[in-house]
């Protein structure tokens, strides 16, 4: 299981590093709301991330909390 | 005969907000399966509207300094916005999907409440705020359809109009004080626009009063649903332009008769299409009014039905009482105040005390989360003693 959680922490990082040059790429050609679909694309990558780090125990409350 | 109409009501009433009772809670056990509880978006609801929010103020003033409020200018202006400007569409989306996301937060918040019966005794003061929330919400979204001032702008201030009209004696008056003359014109806009941002601010006084009685609300959501929120309301702005709907701009001799829907602010004018202005109106004051009854009407189960003990207001056991305020930070519902204590307590930990701790009755809903925030036994639900609460749990140890 965590083998599948690493992985799936690379599968979005790789993704949010393809959103991130998306958001240069629209930049650079001014392509406006390219951009907000990458910005949002990228939050979304990262919420997931943040998500599968939670269930990886990595982050998130103290044991004692929990 | 009556009476037996009546039971047979309330009892229909109740056995049904049960199932909803228990259907939420099952919604909550599958949803923590998928996610861990402190991530639960269920749990956060609140906390998810305040971001929507927080992300409509922010966006709303970035879109204020290109609008310009007259007849003429309006639509130019939000069309300069979304061409011309770098990232305005982007922005002007984000602001339009996010009053979404606010209406949609704020339904699940209040359904959440109304089935977990989040609503009753103290908490009657956060849903009665949180109805006025709603209410205001409602208004500001229709007020910023109207700023367009596109064709859709256009047929919405004539459904209003008619809205308004239809209230008997004010109607009139009120009419007039929405158009800033008999009809439309440059001071219509000036104040639609204010009509905007003043509620808009409202809704703030509003959290604020919502707040009052929480000693620790939920206002943020959990970083995860902050990233995904924030996220999903670009994405849509990036994938789905607001310019898609292409509506022409408002003009004297255009007579639209249609436009495109949004469900979470123009439900009401859709029912226009099946019932008088009058009669859509009636509806949404019964609806508001209805809303503001509910924590008074419908108390679904007195506590015997319920076989919770009634155990009274806590009470302050005042030799014990050390003054270490963790009773007062523990209560939810701001029912424990500490002032001065006029003497020392009786025991060793309370007799260098400067603090005691006092229970404002008509706040206390005798939850006991006080007994169990006290180290010192220096609180009691006086028909729920602790020395009661070990003798059952030693009976039940001993069966």
């Amino acid at each position: 299981m965590r083998f599948a959680y690493f992985a799936a922490v690379g599968f979005l990082s790789a993704l949010s590093l393809a959103f991130a040059a998306g958001i240069l790429y629209g930049e650079g050609t001014d392509h406006w709301y390219l951009v907000g679909t990458m910005v949002g694309a990228l939050l979304l990558a990262y919420s997931f991330i943040v998500l599968v780090l939670r269930k990886m125990g990595l982050v998130g409350p103290r044991k004692a909390e929990r | 005969m009556s009476t037996a109409t009546t039971d047979q009501a309330t009892g229909r009433y109740a056995r049904s907000m049960t199932a909803l009772l228990r259907g939420t809670l099952r919604l909550d056990v599958w949803i923590n399966r998928v996610y861990p509880t402190d991530f639960n978006p269920l749990y956060y609801t609140g906390g998810l509207s305040n971001l929507f929010l927080l992300t409509l103020v922010l966006s709303g003033i970035f879109l204020f300094f290109y609008y310009e409020a007259s007849l003429g200018s309006a639509f130019a202006s939000i069309q300069y916005l979304t061409e011309r400007v770098p990232y305005g569409g982007v922005i002007r989306g984000v602001h339009r999907y996010a009053a979404d996301g606010f209406i949609v937060g704020i339904l699940l918040h209040l359904f959440r409440n109304w089935f977990t019966d989040r609503y009753l005794f103290a908490r009657d003061n956060p849903w009665i705020s949180g109805m006025f929330l709603l209410l205001f919400a409602g208004f500001v979204g229709v007020t910023g359809y109207q700023l367009v001032w596109d064709e859709r702008a256009q047929l919405l201030t004539t459904l209003v109009v008619a809205m308004l009209y239809s209230i008997p004696a004010a109607g009139q008056g009120l009419v007039h004080l929405l158009l800033g003359g008999v009809g439309v014109s440059d001071t219509t806009l000036v104040r639609l626009l204010y009509l905007h941002i003043g509620p808009a601010s409202a809704l703030y006084v509003f959290l604020w009063w919502h707040y009052l009685r929480l000693r620790h609300p939920k206002i943020w959501p959990p970083g995860v649903w902050t990233l995904f929120c924030v996220g999903l309301v670009f994405l849509l702005a990036g994938v789905i332009p607001v310019t898609q709907d292409a509506i022409p701009p408002s003009a004297p001799a255009a007579r639209p008769t249609q436009f495109p829907m949004d469900v979470f602010f123009m439900l009401p004018f859709w029912l226009m299409n099946i019932l008088p202005a009058g009669g859509v109106v009636a509806l949404l004051v019964l609806l508001f009014v209805g809303g503001l009854a509910i924590p008074y009407l419908s108390r679904r189960e007195t506590p015997a039905q319920m076989e919770v003990r009634h155990a009274g207001v806590a009470q302050v056991v005042d030799g014990n009482c050390t003054g270490c305020e963790l009773c007062y930070y523990d209560c939810p519902y701001n029912a424990i105040v500490m002032v001065p204590s006029p003497g020392p307590g009786l025991t060793k930990a309370a007799a260098n005390r400067t603090l005691l701790a006092v229970v404002i009755e008509s706040r206390c809903v005798e939850c006991g989360i006080c007994i169990g925030a006290c180290p010192f036994e220096a609180l009691e639900l006086p028909k729920l003693m602790e020395r009661d609460v070990l003798n059952q749990v030693n009976l039940a140890m001993q069966t």
